[in-house]
């Protein structure tokens, strides 16, 4: 018994303490949300990083004028129709179906960020 | 030719046009006749952009209309036989 004791000791392995993770999550909100069912609603942040990245990847915009309160039409040089065209591809980006008297109101990042952080369905 | 007497359409009707054009083309599963769809609307409604004739501006509005219709049966068409096998182009890289 003694015996097993000791060749037991000899070869049991070290208990290794985990280290406690050296950085958290970036964002507090994240981790909150992967334990919370209810709160799967869009941080304001992300929406804003979104909508520029879709604003950014319009082939006519200029990337580096886009900013969260650039007007299309008098900032960026878009007509109507290059409008009408963001308003499609921000819908496709949040899977969202914006009826049209609401979108011919969107013509700037402001309103776009607005009306998507506001609608219930964004994702 | 006589006037129609019918007025041109306004800028509103013509982006809704534009919009309701772009819509169909989404729903289209093929991804060729997607894109397809999307670019001609685009290039079609970017030509006669600076159309000012009135009876161009009704001839122009009256042909995307009839395209709308005929874009709308297509899509449900094709929705009803889609293949399985979906483009490599809709297939997003993991």
């Amino acid at each position: 018994m003694a015996f097993r004791a000791a060749v037991l000791r000899h070869i049991r392995l070290p208990v290794q303490t985990l280290k406690p993770t050296a950085s958290r999550a970036p964002s507090q909100w994240s981790l909150l949300r992967l334990f919370s069912s209810h709160d799967d609603h869009l941080t304001k942040e992300e929406v804003i990083d979104r909508v520029l990245d879709v604003v950014k990847s319009f082939p006519k915009v200029d990337p580096s004028k886009v900013t969260p309160d650039v007007h299309f039409q008098k900032d960026l040089g878009l007509d109507s129709l290059d409008n009408v065209e963001i308003v499609m591809a921000l819908e496709e980006e949040f899977k969202l179906e914006i009826p049209d008297k609401e979108a011919d109101k969107i013509d700037s990042c402001n309103l776009a960020i607005e009306y998507i952080y506001n609608h219930p369905m964004a994702g | 030719m006589a006037a129609s007497g019918v007025a041109g359409p306004t800028r509103t009707e013509v982006l809704q046009l534009y919009r309701s054009l772009l819509r169909v083309a989404r729903q289209f599963s093929d991804y060729n006749i997607r894109e397809y769809s999307k670019r001609r609307t685009i290039d079609a409604f970017r030509d006669n952009k600076n159309l000012t004739d009135p009876s161009q501006l009704s001839a122009a509005f009256s042909d995307g209309k009839a395209q709308l219709e005929v874009a709308k049966r297509q899509a449900l068409v094709y929705s009803l036989y889609a293949p399985k096998v979906k483009s490599i182009m809709d297939i997003k890289a993991s």
